[in-house]
């Protein structure tokens, strides 16, 4: 069995070129289509009528904002910016307010809107609360100041809000649908490719000359879906390694998890190859084969988009059948919808279950039909 | 040492072996000829334990191997039609990798497949990767595999389908070596008649899945001891000749290539006479009548009424 382990090993580093393209299509799709790169940022020109407004709080709020990249500039460069299209809009700031010049109707505007609002409406709560003190010594009015701020940030109680989340609302996050996407995608040909010399190596004899030697039938199964199971396995750790510490994807603080319940997917679909290596005769038809059963299995199980938007209760009841549904369903529930195990025990029984049905039949088959 | 008894092997509807009876002494070499689709590859199949007979059974040193195949797999060194190698991996790790499987290891693997590289001549060449190989070189390292583990019984089916001459002579001079030199015992399939008369003692003749001849090549040949076997070589051979061949009743056989045609009669028939006859009728310009000594092809295409090649 170690024998065979070494062989595959040794063609591996001969040629790693199926692995690496698959790995890197997997990588690649997934920072394009996921926009994983990191979020394109939303840059907003601004413009401070009042120099104050840009060394004040405001100021200083804005350019520390996470979600949108507010970037001080001329008047006249905010307005070119504006109308060439290069910025969705602009704000021109006073002391007493902003005016939002918009150029793209898009989400964004409202957003940027309510973020302009929302530091005005503080910064006016704090004017008024100042008025109101009747202090009028610079020191008292800025120690005020700070502890207003102060109670702010450590308030005597929290108000925290929880929704009810029901069974038919879904969440969707482009990230991880197309890193889990694809992922569980390229994998099917990683496996499937490995599965296939068992296939050539009947056709050229090797098998056979293996068959008479003192290995024993079930070491040569072992050897080849061991390692079949570890190549397919290696990528999508490579795949989530490369995300998670290079691109910086958080998989919500459970990448271990993600890493350890993907295994009855890779399984599963080991299992799934083995049982078409039984089915077809020729590599040929393998060849022809498998990209279809892939492409079929990903539109269906929601690879290439969620499974939610599917309204077909034809191909929904086919997605039950379909071993990336699940995949897909692990994943999304440890990274999107922070899933506990328990809520992950039923898909990944279902991986389990069709795992060892798929590999008991496909090599009783293989047994009967070439052997 | 090997015997097979009564061995069948039905594929759906089509009978691919038919009552084989075989036997193999230890230190022979054997022969097994048949046309391709004789069923030589799937009795081989049978005896090495690799393919359940549909019925019969094959015993090795008296034991059925049907529910036992060990002892014999043990012996056997088998080398399939099929180059059955990983192309991606040079001669060396090939033999690194066979002779793993048979728990050959270290210092004593290294040995050996130093000894099997020099016997097959790939010495020089054992690191390059087998895909740069010839088709020779390939079929040289094919057989080697099969020798790593010393077996006793070497099957080879069909080892030199698809090489130049050269490298045909190296596998056979090897192949009688194997035999003088290492006793080893060896069952060898061919469709070419001329390889099994130079390296085998007996003979075993399928066609169509059954066995319709066997014996040593002078039993075989024996067959035709009542007939002659007569070349006759033109440049313009023609229908009408052939035709008037096939219907003369003094002709018992009549094979035809592009300027030769071979018949057979009866050894005391006086067929030139009617030869020329028929040769002047049909204004056939002869160029020659050889008598000729049969061989196996000959007593193939006596047995069959086709050539062995066909």
């Amino acid at each position: 069995m170690i024998g065979i382990l070494l062989a595959r090993i040794r063609l591996f580093i001969r040629k790693p070129l199926t692995f690496v393209i698959f790995t890197g299509m997997s990588i690649g799709f997934a920072l394009v289509l996921g926009g994983s790169g990191g979020p394109a940022a939303v840059h907003v020109p601004l413009y401070a009528e009042d120099q104050e407004v840009q060394d004040s709080f405001i100021g200083n709020a804005l350019v520390e904002n996470e979600t949108y990249s507010f970037d001080w500039t001329s008047k006249a460069e905010l307005e070119e910016r504006i109308t060439n299209g290069k910025a969705e809009a602009g704000a021109i700031l006073t002391n007493d307010g902003y005016r939002l010049i918009i150029g793209v109707d898009s989400p964004n505007a409202a957003l940027i809107e309510n973020t302009l609002s929302d530091l005005y409406r503080k910064k006016h709560q704090e004017e008024e609360i100042m008025a109101a003190s009747g202090r009028e010594n610079q020191a008292d009015q800025e120690k005020l100041l700070n502890e207003l701020r102060l109670s702010q940030e450590s308030p005597v109680f929290t108000i925290s809000n929880s929704h009810f989340r029901g069974t038919n609302t879904w969440m969707y996050d482009s990230t991880f649908q197309t890193l889990f996407g694809f992922t569980l995608f390229f994998v099917i040909y990683t496996i499937a490719y490995n599965v296939l010399p068992i296939l050539i190596e009947k056709k050229d004899g090797i098998w056979y000359r293996i068959i008479l030697s003192p290995v024993k039938k079930w070491e040569m199964y072992t050897a080849n879906l061991l390692y079949t199971f570890f190549e397919g396995y290696l990528q999508v750790v490579i795949i989530f390694l490369i995300f998670r510490y290079w691109v910086g994807v958080d998989f919500n603080g459970r990448f271990i998890e993600a890493l350890l319940f993907v295994i009855p997917y890779v399984f599963a679909i080991v299992a799934m190859s083995i049982f078409l290596t039984a089915l077809v005769k020729t590599t040929q038809q393998f060849n022809a084969v498998i990209p279809i059963l892939a492409i079929s299995m990903a539109m269906i199980g929601g690879a290439y988009w969620p499974i939610e938007i599917v309204e077909s209760e034809f191909l929904l009841a086919l997605s039950k059948i379909n071993p990336l549904t699940y995949g897909m369903e692990i994943l999304n529930g440890i990274a999107v919808y922070g899933f506990q195990i328990d809520e992950l025990l039923f898909p990944i029984s279902i991986l389990v279950i069709m795992g060892v049905v798929m590999m008991g039949l496909g090599i009783h088959l293989m047994e009967k039909r070439h052997v | 040492m090997l015997e097979l008894i009564n061995l069948s092997k039905k594929f759906k509807q089509v009978h691919a072996v038919e009552n084989l009876n075989m036997f193999i002494e230890k230190g022979e070499i054997i022969g097994l000829l048949g046309p391709n689709g004789a069923g030589k590859s799937t009795a081989i199949s049978m005896l090495s334990s690799l393919l359940e007979p549909s019925s019969g059974d094959v015993k090795f040193n008296g034991k059925s191997i049907l529910k036992n195949p060990a002892p014999l797999r043990d012996m056997v060194g088998m080398v399939p039609q099929d180059i059955a190698l990983y192309s991606d991996l040079t001669a060396e790790e090939n033999l690194q990798f066979f002779g793993r499987i048979y728990n050959i290891k270290g210092v004593e693997l290294k040995r050996k497949i130093d000894e099997v590289l020099k016997l097959i001549g790939l010495t020089d060449r054992r690191k390059d990767v087998v895909k740069k190989y010839s088709g020779g070189m390939k079929r040289r390292l094919n057989i080697g595999v099969a020798l790593l583990h010393e077996p006793e019984f070497l099957i080879m089916d069909e080892p030199t389908v698809g090489i130049d001459p050269q490298s045909r002579n190296y596998i056979l001079e090897t192949v009688k070596r194997l035999n003088r030199e290492k006793q080893i015992t060896i069952l060898y399939t061919s469709h070419y008649m001329e390889e099994v008369e130079f390296l085998c003692d007996r003979i075993y003749i399928m066609d169509q899945g059954n066995l319709i001849a066997s014996g040593t090549k002078d039993e075989i040949k024996s067959i035709l001891s009542a007939e002659k076997v007569i070349s006759i070589k033109a440049d313009n051979m023609n229908d009408a000749f052939i035709g008037s061949l096939k219907e003369n009743p003094l002709v018992n056989r009549v094979v035809v290539s592009e300027k030769e045609v071979t018949i057979m009669a009866g050894k005391e028939v006086n067929i030139f006479s009617p030869l020329i006859k028929m040769a002047e009728d049909s204004q056939l310009d002869l160029h020659s009548l050889d008598i000729k000594t049969p061989t196996l092809e000959d007593v193939f295409l006596h047995l069959t009424g086709r050539a062995l090649r066909d």
